[in-house]
């Protein structure tokens, strides 16, 4: 409980009306389940196409199980939270998604994860071409030790694009999209490092569509941040559900219930209860997500 | 209610130990502290000692100014501010010569030797830090190579000796920067194994995560990112080089010939690395085992031209450093 009030008094005066009132009734560990959640974002999801389709996923590192049998799926154009206790499975499960779990040796994976139809675990998938189509942000903010330019480009670089107006617009437009070019149209050419950690996690952002991707996964891309960045991440994702999938790994469930349309809870390495946002936060069928979502545990 | 505030007591056996355990502590302390003082003061004392006698001895040679015991310490007498050690070559006896060659020597077989061991050692460092497996090769390779920098530099030279000269027939430039091409492949296979696994993780993944290849993100940001640290391996072993002596006697053996011209005539380099090749270290061996007091001034005069060398390439050094940490703030 002492947790969550914290947090709640850190929230930026800023903050926007909407994550306020999502915020305010939930003081009280008993309230969360009866928070109002605002209106229209339930009827949008209704008869969404599915964008990722996850089924019987079971992965091992090694001897030791991190997934079992993940069924879960991921509407188009809305956002996903997935959240749970530390090493509960679901940063895993996301990497999962663009297959960056190949990177680890001792990984073995199980199952089918389909994205807009086609199976991305088929033998002969383009894993390259894959990741192009989708953008990932990282917990820690980790842009290249290069311009802020040359950040946001690097996508179109690695497909070997040179034409300078299409470099230029792309990053104009990814940088408009990210929030983040008001800030930085002006040293364009100075490095990313010399940003502040919001801006830097603003500008993966920005390299991450900048090849306009289909899905968006985001590992807990606002935990190394503070709230006034946090708010101007999640104002962000407000206007980028529009164009793309996004899918968010996140530690804070105040921050799943103000962005997330949809709330998967894991616990253990298994998806315990997927649904509504708004369901999950006020009356989860799972014993185990309601003790999870009223801060009883975890 | 009253507050009954009670007097604060000192405690003056306390706040100042005086058991025999704290003294003999703060004894041990400063005995470690003086110890330390005492060795590095020796370490740089050793090092001004011999930098100190080099310039000292071998500004003379060079200019012609002499140190003197009495009050202002130097005597113009035989001062002469021309360049003929850097313009002349060696001459026989008692002549005034200079190491115009030599230098240029030095310089030219670094630069072989740097074509031969720079592009061996990175690609090695990058094999050994990014392709190589958890397996029985790549361990060797990492041993084999961390023996290899420990390799007395005689032993590389008369590998190169029994490699190139033998089969030559005499001795060439080419053996000369394979002897110091060898020396430096360790060495910076080593430091660039070390940087480019310094190069976080994070890194390497936003870079697979937007879709590049191992080999776009190895050398679009990997590299990039590890390049001021594998650049100052590279730059340390070509110090390192420099000033090898002992390979280069059995290989480039040293020489009086001019291997550039002084006047624009055409062609301006003309070395033959098919023979014997002018070195500084060569000719620092040779005249300071000789008799010839000319030869022995010279000498001096070397080997402070060689240590300015390896002096300005360590400052270079340091500023590619300072550059890379300006850059992380």
């Amino acid at each position: 409980m002492t947790m969550i009030e914290t947090e709640i008094e850190t929230q930026p005066a800023a903050a926007s009306p909407t994550s306020q009132a999502l915020i305010t009734p939930s003081v009280k560990a008993p309230q969360v389940m009866t928070a109002p959640v605002p209106a229209g974002r339930s009827e949008a999801k209704a008869a969404a196409p599915i964008a990722v389709s996850v089924s019987g996923l079971n992965l091992h590192y090694g001897k030791t199980q991190a997934l079992h049998g993940i069924h879960l799926e991921i509407p188009e154009k809305q956002v996903t939270a997935f959240i749970g206790p530390s090493g509960c499975g679901k940063s895993t499960l996301l990497r999962c998604i663009n297959r960056l779990n190949d990177l680890i040796d001792v990984c073995h994976i199980e199952g089918s994860i389909k994205i807009h139809g086609r199976e991305i675990y088929a033998p002969g998938t383009d894993v390259i071409s894959l990741r192009k189509r989708i953008g990932m942000v990282f917990q820690k903010p980790n842009p290249f030790p290069k311009s802020i330019y040359e950040n946001v480009i690097y996508p179109l670089r690695i497909d070997g694009i040179h034409k300078r107006a299409i470099l230029d617009e792309t990053v104009e437009r990814s940088l408009h999209r990210a929030g983040l070019w008001d800030e930085v149209k002006d040293r364009l050419h100075g490095s990313a490092n010399a940003l502040s950690g919001g801006q830097q996690q603003r500008l993966c952002i920005a390299r991450a569509i900048a090849a306009e991707p289909e899905v968006l996964l985001m590992d807990e891309p606002c935990s190394a941040l503070d709230p006034i960045a946090t708010n101007k991440i999640e104002q962000l994702m407000e206007t980028l559900r529009k164009h793309v999938t996004i899918v968010i790994v996140t530690h804070n469930m105040h921050q799943a219930a103000r962005v997330a349309d949809i709330t998967a809870f894991f616990y253990l390495g298994r998806l315990v209860e997927v649904g509504a946002t708004e369901k999950i936060f006020s009356t989860p069928t799972n014993k185990q997500t309601e003790d999870y979502v009223t801060g009883r545990f975890g | 209610m009253t507050l009954a505030i009670e007097p604060i007591t000192p405690l003056p056996e306390l706040h100042r130990g005086r058991s025999l355990h704290n003294v003999w502590a703060r004894f041990v302390n400063r005995v470690a502290v003086l110890l330390c003082w005492t060795s590095a003061l020796v370490t740089i004392g050793a090092l001004f000692l011999i930098f100190g006698y080099i310039v000292y001895k071998g500004v003379w040679a060079l200019t012609g100014l002499e140190f003197t015991t009495h009050f202002p310490w130097f005597d113009f007498t035989h001062f002469h501010l021309n360049a003929t050690f850097f313009t002349s070559l060696p001459r026989p006896g008692d002549a005034v010569g200079g190491m115009r060659n030599c230098i240029a020597g030095t310089l030219v077989l670094i630069a072989m030797a740097s074509v031969i061991g720079i592009p061996v050692g990175m690609l090695c460092g990058i094999y050994l830090a990014e392709y190589s497996k958890d397996n029985l090769f790549s361990h060797s390779v990492r041993l084999v190579v961390d023996v290899l920098a420990g390799v007395p530099s005689i032993i590389v030279g008369v590998l190169a000796y029994s490699l190139v000269v033998r089969p030559m027939g005499n001795n060439s430039a080419w053996a000369g920067a394979v002897a110091l091409g060898f020396i430096m492949c360790p060495i910076i296979a080593r430091t660039t194994e070390e940087m480019l696994k310094l190069v976080p993780k994070a890194l390497r993944e936003a870079s697979i995560g937007l879709g590049a290849s191992k080999f776009q993100t190895l050398f679009r940001v990997v590299i990039p990112a590890a390049a001021s640290g594998i650049i100052t391996g590279v730059m340390l072993s070509v110090a390192r080089v420099a000033g090898e002596t002992a390979p280069l006697l059995f290989t480039v053996l040293g020489s009086d010939q001019p291997i550039f011209s002084m006047n624009s005539h055409f062609p301006f380099f003309h070395a033959d690395l098919n023979n014997a090749f002018p070195s500084l270290t060569a000719q620092i061996y040779k005249y300071a085992t000789s008799a010839e007091p000319e030869w022995l001034k010279e000498a001096w005069g070397g080997m402070l031209v060689l240590i300015m060398i390896v002096l300005i390439m360590n400052i270079m050094v340091r500023v590619v450093t300072a550059k890379k940490m300006a850059g992380r703030h």
